[in-house]
């Protein structure tokens, strides 16, 4: 435990987390995590939030050790697209009973590793620690080394038992294992001049395959994702990239930062959510390649490549303009979507009326200020009650969130659309923005929203024709 | 291999061995004189045309496919809703076979019904013997308590006339002077089985309040403050009944169900056969004149037995199969009003999940196109609860279906964005729907088991909603009224949604990259 408990003090000290740095450093030490008000809702744990960072690399063995409860209901639950393996969608766990917490889990995981081997033949495996084995002390740094020598393959631990902390704490603890046993272990067959890697993507519903085209177009190689539609080798051989693009700020900060800090991999922080923030994605992209010693040409082929889809992509947005302008929305999203979304609906003539910023950066809450102006409330951590209030005054038209909190809006009787981890539309990239757009007007216009709004006839002496169908 | 006696194969597997495959294409080619592969794909192509679809809807005389039945089907499933009543049909016993098997392969609860079984001498000398020996053998038989004649084709043709009939059978003392025989003329090349249903109903109402045919004094009218119901021609029957008397019991409603099949197509498998079981007693049907007004779910079957109720001094309400939120509002802000009740607490929460549940699914709906078809009054409620869904209902087909169908169906599409893309089939069949769904295709079908050749054909994915139900089980036993059934048409829907979601990814290593756990 103590090496994780330095880990994680480490993890709390990352210098590229803006808001850490702001801390005192008695405060620093405290860690980011704020000590959960036991009775009162809360989000994932460590293991999960390391499961969700990492399990999108697909063709790894993805094992974790403990009872049934951690991986069965963690099983395949993120819409994680694979262009090839899948095995990381079958579900491994040492699922581990009575005995083994009497007489310790090791043995029971060590075979579990075999086993996996020699079924699957992965090219690597990856191993959960999880609180209950944590808590008996199972020492599976041990074993996976121990593992790793018998098998002659990779067994990466990823030690993140549940109660070190949150999810966020746990995306970070799964970049630090593959800092600390994956990256730059292999080398890459040949390079070019235009690698990237993209790290904090997570290709949920294929998003990364909307802007992959228009990289091939450019030339530009993803060298590897980080985790979205990754292999092991690619992450593995990462450190060979030019420049990285940083996706979800608050997740893996630290592997972006410490691979400028030791393969000299400059970052930049980016979003493909939006037209605005996808066009400055790719000119970052090139930029940061040309300053590597890519040709200079391809700035301008970049250039080329933004104006001909940010007109397609206006043009297919136009006719929604009509219906859309003026309507209000609500956001409860994490980071980098409470800004990036933003300029992306007032593009369609939407007008935001408040948005959550419990998972953003102090810099994320600039760039908020700079789009919204004094119209726009900034959130923190909303319980359900205060959520549902806020849906019930803003008089919004619609709610984008996650789908927790689809439930809180709907009770509200609130239009609602997911935007979060379990949506089944990719709205990533300029295709992706034409997709937000069109499920924001199915979702504004479906005609079960009125009845929502409605009471039961008989509970009310108005006529419908007098109800107001539409907040207004 | 071919089959062996030690180890017979059934037909699922039997004919895909070689020494079949190889069989059929020598025949074929050696013997049935084949049209080239070329011609026969170009003509197969050529039938799901825009040109196709022109010639197939300017037939005139042939009915290829037709999704109706005949009015004795109805007849027979009116009778079945009283007490120990035996549907007695008058003409051919083929006829009378097909109806208990239809009810029979739907239901999954044998049906009784019997016939006077005409042969060739009573097609010329006329069915007066047959009626005679029939109610007699029947009665001995069978001991029921009423017997509700109805009549197929051959007796019409001849000119059958069954009030005299019955008369002189009772003469005869065929049956006892004071035993109920209503009686309708229900002929199948007239109307459909909801009018066989609407007749046979009217007929048995009638011979109760108007003299039982001149024995008894006609009842007079006492208005009690009580309510009728009547479901109709209902594939949902048995959920369906159970559900209306559940909520009109919450509301406290004093209530007569005219026509109650729910028992006899559900019985216990105790060990004990019941040939009758539950429906409306005689002396509940005979009351039911008292009572302040008539409800019918569905109005194309009781145009004709609503006349009548009317007549008598009732207020009579007539919906189409109300599915969903507001048919469902509709239809108990009538009950509430005519009975007096008012909609407790417990109901309005159930509508609120039926509320929550919609727009929990809204977005896999949304926007999807759906053809429907169905008897009439059905294929209204349907395609209002996908308006209320936000579904775009495209084209919607009742063979069954006139004018004023198509009208009622044209007014409601009107009424919705999502209705405007939408048009009405009066009187067309399953092989219109064909070309329909090859030249305007659409997301989804709505329609009976026969539905599933449409799919075959155009992949067009099949929610099984209507009557007949041959090739899914029990789904008559669950409602598809009250804000309850609206939940199951709607979990009916979606399931296929995401079964289809599922099919066209599960292709391993090809589509099953979205093949998801959650949907």
């Amino acid at each position: 435990m103590s090496s994780l408990g330095a880990k994680v003090q480490k993890v709390f000290e990352e210098p590229g987390c803006a808001t850490n740095q702001a801390k005192q450093s008695r405060e620093r030490k405290k860690g980011c995590n704020k000590q959960l008000a036991p009775g009162a809702a809360a989000g994932g744990c460590a293991f999960d939030g390391a499961k969700i960072a990492l399990q999108p690399i697909t063709d790894v063995a993805h094992l974790i050790h403990g009872p049934i409860s951690c991986e069965g209901h963690s099983w395949d639950g993120r819409g994680a697209k694979s262009s090839g393996p899948l095995l990381y969608r079958t579900s491994f766990t040492t699922g581990m009973c009575e005995q083994d917490i009497i007489f310790g889990g090791e043995k029971h995981l060590y075979k579990a590793i075999k086993e996996v081997v020699e079924k699957y033949n992965p090219p690597a495996v990856f191993v959960y620690q999880t609180c209950i084995p944590a808590m008996i002390g199972d020492d599976i740094e041990a074993v996976c080394k121990a593992a790793a020598l018998k098998l002659g393959k990779p067994i990466v631990p990823i030690n993140v038992p549940g109660f070190v902390g949150s999810k966020n704490l746990g995306n970070k603890l799964a970049g630090e294992a593959l800092l600390d046993y994956v990256i730059g272990t292999e080398e890459p067959t040949e390079t070019t001049p235009y690698d990237i890697n993209i790290i904090g993507e997570y290709n949920l519903s294929g998003e990364l395959w909307q802007v992959k085209p228009l990289l091939d177009e450019l030339g530009i190689r993803i060298l590897a994702c980080i985790s979205g539609d990754a292999k092991y080798h690619e992450v593995a051989r990462s450190h060979r990239a030019r420049a990285a693009m940083m996706v979800c700020s608050k997740a893996m900060i630290n592997v972006a930062r410490k691979m400028e800090e030791r393969y000299g991999i400059p970052f930049f922080e980016g979003s493909f959510y939006g037209i605005g923030d996808m066009s400055a994605s790719l000119r970052n992209i090139s930029q940061l390649l040309v300053d590597r010693g890519a040709p200079a040409e391809l700035l301008g082929r970049t250039e080329a490549v933004i104006e001909r889809e940010e007109a397609r992509a206006w043009e297919r947005i136009a006719p929604f303009k009509a219906r859309l302008a003026g309507k209000r929305a609500l956001l409860f999203t994490g980071g980098v979507k409470s800004w990036s979304v933003v300029a992306a609906m007032q593009e369609a003539g939407m007008v935001i009326t408040g948005t959550s910023v419990k998972k953003s950066t102090p810099d994320d809450k600039e760039r908020i200020k700079e789009l919204v102006k004094d119209d726009a409330h900034m959130f923190n951590d909303l319980k359900p009650r205060e959520m549902y209030k806020l849906l019930k005054d803003a008089r919004a038209d619609i709610m984008l969130s996650g789908g927790r909190t689809q439930f809180v809006a709907l009770k509200a009787k609130m239009p609602w659309l997911d935007i979060n981890q379990e949506r089944h539309h990719a709205f990533a990239g300029y295709e992706g923005m034409v997709a937000l757009i069109k499920e924001i007007d199915k979702a504004l216009f479906n005609p079960i929203w009125e009845q929502v709004r409605r009471p039961a006839p008989w509970e009310s002496d108005v006529t419908p024709e007098e109800l107001c169908l539409h907040v207004a | 291999m071919s089959q062996d006696a030690e180890k017979v194969i059934d037909h699922f597997e039997l004919f895909r061995g070689p020494e079949y495959t190889e069989m059929f294409v020598n025949k074929k080619c050696m013997f049935e004189n084949p049209v080239a592969a070329e011609e026969l794909e170009r003509v197969s192509e050529w039938t799901k045309s825009a040109d196709y679809r022109e010639k197939n809807f300017a037939r005139e005389a042939l009915t290829v496919n037709p999704a109706k039945a005949c009015q004795p089907l109805g007849a027979v499933f009116a009778a079945l809703g009283f007490e120990r009543t035996l549907p007695f049909v008058h003409g051919s016993q083929g006829c009378v076979a097909y109806y208990r098997s239809h009810f029979s392969r739907h239901f999954k609860e044998p049906t009784s019904a019997v016939s006077s079984s005409m042969t060739e001498d009573a097609a010329v000398f006329g069915g007066l013997n047959n009626m005679i020996e029939g109610l007699a053998n029947s009665y001995s038989l069978y001991k029921p308590k009423m017997i509700a004649v109805s009549t197929t084709c051959m007796a019409e043709v001849i000119g059958d006339d069954l009030n005299a009939f019955i008369k002189n059978a009772k003469e005869k003392e065929s049956v006892p002077l004071d035993l109920d025989v209503p009686f309708a003329h229900t002929p199948a090349f007239v109307g459909s089985h909801v009018t066989g249903y609407d007749n046979a109903l009217k007929g048995i109402i009638e011979h109760f309040w108007d003299g039982k045919a001149g024995t008894a004094p006609k009842l007079e009218r006492q208005p009690n403050g009580k309510l009728n119901f009547i479901g109709g021609f209902d594939g949902y029957t048995v959920g369906n009944m159970r559900e209306i008397k559940r909520l009109f019991d919450l509301m406290g409603v004093e209530y007569t169900i005219l026509g109650d099949n729910s028992d006899v197509w559900d019985t216990p498998g105790d060990g004990q056969f019941r040939m009758y079981d539950g429906g409306t007693t005689l002396e509940d049907a005979a009351n039911a004149i008292h009572a302040s007004a008539t409800i019918s779910m569905q109005e194309f079957c009781t145009d004709k037995t609503l006349n009548l109720i009317e007549g008598k001094g009732q207020e009579v309400i007539a919906f189409n199969h109300p599915v969903g939120v507001e048919g469902t509002d509709r239809f108990l802000m009538e009950v509430s009003r005519l009975s007096g009740r008012p909609i407790p607490a417990a109901i309005t929460k159930e509508r609120g999940r039926l509320v929550d549940a919609i727009a929990d699914s809204s977005a896999h709906i949304h926007g999807k196109k759906f053809a429907i078809y169905g008897d009439p009054d059905l294929t209204l409620g349907l395609a209002g609860f996908l308006l209320e869904l936000g579904a775009e209902p495209v084209h919607i087909l009742s063979t069954n279906g006139g004018n004023s169908w198509k009208e009622k169906a044209e007014a409601l599409l009107a009424g919705s964005p999502f209705g405007k893309g939408c048009h009405v089939y009066p009187g067309k069949d399953l092989w219109h729907m064909r070309s329909l769904l090859f030249t305007e295709p659409v997301d989804f079908l709505i329609g009976n088991t026969y539905g599933k050749f449409l799919e075959r054909d155009t992949k067009t994915p099949l929610i099984r909603i209507g009557f007949p139900i041959f090739d899914r089980h029990h789904h008559h036993r669950s409602p598809v009224w009250g804000y309850q059934g609206g939940l199951n048409v709607l979990v009916k829907i979606l399931d296929r949604i995401f079964d289809h979601m599922d099919q066209t990814t599960n292709d391993v290593s090809k589509t099953d990259y979205s093949f998801d756990i959650i949907r």
